[in-house]
């Protein structure tokens, strides 16, 4: 498990010319549960787009297996059709059903026929528990469902990388916790890396192999190892703040 | 009032539970202070919310800086813990006001410049990726249909209705003019020519403008709101080819339809006009179209049309691409779609008829 499959050098960005991350790198090792973690502001989200390509960094660059993917369009395009994205709100298209959103990038970059398509799709809903609701209108479902079935889009092609935006957020502790089991099925069944922003301890806890902290002070990296060694071990005052909450302190 | 401030001899004695139901009698009480000595005691005082601190840590200053001297005195920890943030603010440095100098003006103005310079090179990017995605990717057919009903089908009754009542309002005026001088034979070649050459494709335009442009900058606007563009680029989505083209296409299908509808309707507005106020027959008024008008003044809205198409679904996709924040910058978005659109057609249409004087059989300057 020590084969790099992201690599984010000296990567030095953020919005409107103002700086969020500052020289900020990170190695992300195929089949692995990197959550990244922080107080709000301190550039998660951002470090997210940045490797998915959403924004050009100022400085530094994302390498997706050893290749930049800032060197070409063509370079970023193939990455992203290895990669699987939730977003905080699930990101569902309005005007389709959950099912034909599920179905999007397989009648966009496949072959197949509408009866596979449909197949594969019912296949992937019911890995999230939501195959009965395949027909709705996403949104008119509640926003756990909206980002169960936004993994099931996530999943369609089976990437080699799913990246998770805020999974937690707005959902309650059972449907979260729900949430967090069939991410780490995923990762177990397919081995299929994932990286994950959230700041929801219990998640933190329960999913990641290892954690990367990141502070708004600092514009980077503050802490970088396992959960319960960081909240244990740390010397950091603000390591031990952030997971001081739930180890008690 | 479960407060009260009691003045006595140079000693001010707050007390009870103040609240914002309090600040009018507090304010009177401490207004009247003079200069000199005085001690504010909060001894009896059980609290104090913080607008109350806020007014009496105002007027102690403004006090203290005439010559009186206020002490606080028996305050409990609650109220001391607020006038003590009161007082760490105070002696906070101050944030630099930008002032608004006549070299701020310059700089607010060059600012402006460079949003627009901006907005003009984003535009420009922006049509060329939507041309590239439009010849190098699969069309969807559907979807290019549904844009062509909302933008075109739906669009027919109110260009036809508002053209046709352009065209009476011109007949009318263009008739009543000319009929001082007993030309109003000349007025269905005059309206013919206003309405083909001019009137209905920039009405055609400003209302599409309107109903389509805002339409496209508002889905495409709260699709980035919610995330919904990221997912798409992200799954490796062309979005020129799936957000714009289709959009693109299927108003320069369907203006050129609208325009040629939107020609007839005001000439049939002229008809109408003729007939019911200067008495006109229809066969007239029919034959001295046919008299005025060549072919190519019919085409001429069509060209434009295409024009006109890319420009409207361009601008509104764009300004729908740019949204960033909540939900407010969506409605700008729409709000600069459609004066940006608006303000392009019109340049392109002056553009447009400078050439048409030199291109159009039997016209010359």
């Amino acid at each position: 498990m020590t084969e790099k499959i992201i690599q984010m050098e000296s990567l030095t960005g953020g919005y409107d010319g103002k700086v969020v991350l500052r020289n900020v790198s990170i190695d992300v090792l195929k089949g692995e549960v990197l959550v990244i973690v922080g107080k709000s502001g301190c550039g998660k989200s951002t470090t997210l787009n940045y490797m998915l390509g959403l924004h050009k960094p100022y400085s530094g660059r994302v390498l997706f297996d050893g290749v930049d993917i800032w060197s070409s369009q063509k370079v970023l395009d193939a990455a992203r059709k290895r990669w699987g994205v939730l977003f905080q709100s699930g990101a569902l298209l309005g005007n389709y059903t959950v099912i034909e959103n599920v179905m999007l990038p397989l009648k966009e970059f496949t072959s197949l026929t509408k009866a596979e398509m449909m197949d594969i799709a019912l296949s992937k809903l019911e890995v999230v528990g939501m195959e009965h609701a395949a027909f709705e209108n996403p949104l008119e479902i509640s926003g756990g469902m909206q980002k169960r079935a936004g993994l099931a889009r996530a999943m369609v092609l089976d990437p080699e990388v799913l990246f998770f935006d805020e999974p937690s957020a707005g959902l309650d502790p059972v449907t979260s916790a729900g949430l967090d089991e069939t991410i780490l099925s995923v990762n177990r069944s397919l081995g299929t890396t994932l990286v994950i922003v959230t700041h929801e301890l219990a998640s933190i806890f329960a999913i990641s192999d290892r954690v990367i902290m990141l502070d708004p002070e600092e514009q980077g990296i503050i802490a970088t190892g396992a959960a319960r060694d960081l909240g244990d071990n740390s010397e950091d005052p603000r390591v031990r703040a952030f997971f001081g909450r739930k180890m008690g302190e | 009032m479960n407060g009260e401030v009691i003045h006595n001899d140079g000693r001010i004695r707050v007390s009870g539970r103040l609240t914002l139901g309090d600040l009018k009698d507090v304010t009177a009480s401490l207004e009247g202070i003079s200069a000199g000595n005085h001690v504010l005691d909060f001894s009896d005082c059980t609290s104090i919310d913080t607008c109350i601190a806020a007014r009496i840590w105002s007027i102690t200053e403004a006090k203290t800086a005439n010559g009186a001297l206020l002490e606080f005195q028996g305050m409990n920890q609650d109220i001391k813990a607020l006038f003590d943030r009161f007082r760490a603010i105070d002696e906070r440095p101050q944030i630099p006001v930008q002032k608004h100098t006549l070299l701020y003006n310059f700089e607010d103005i060059g600012d402006k410049v460079l949003a627009t310079w901006d907005t003009v090179f984003g535009l420009v990017t922006f049509t060329g990726k939507a041309f590239k995605a439009l010849f190098s990717g699969k069309v969807r057919g559907s979807v290019v249909a549904y844009y062509m009903e909302q933008s075109g089908v739906m669009a027919i009754p109110i260009v036809i209705t508002l053209n046709w009542l352009m065209g009476v309002v011109l007949g009318y005026q263009a008739g009543y003019q000319m009929s001082q001088f007993g030309g109003e034979l000349f007025m269905p070649a005059l309206l013919a020519y206003s309405i083909c050459w001019e009137i209905a494709p920039m009405m055609t335009a400003v209302l599409v403008a309107g109903r389509s442009g805002s339409a496209f900058a508002a889905e495409i606007g709260t699709m980035k709101v919610r995330q919904e563009v990221d997912a798409l680029e992200v799954m490796g989505f062309n979005i020129s080819g799936y957000l714009v083209t289709p959009k693109m296409l299927a108003l320069f299908l369907v203006m050129p339809l609208l325009i040629t509808a939107a020609n007839f309707a005001g000439m049939a507005g002229g008809l109408t006009a003729g007939g019911i106020f200067l008495k006109m027959p229809a066969v007239v008024y029919i034959d001295a179209l046919k008299e005025a008008l060549i072919p190519f003044d019919l085409y001429w809205g069509i060209i434009k049309g295409f024009f006109f198409s890319v420009i409207i679904s361009v601008t509104g996709s764009y300004m729908g691409i740019r949204v960033r924040g909540g939900p407010a910058a969506v409605g700008k978005a729409t709000t600069s779609a459609v004066v940006v659109s608006i303000f392009l057609v019109i340049m392109v249409d002056a553009l447009l008829s400078l050439l048409f004087i030199h291109i159009r059989p039997g016209l010359s300057l």
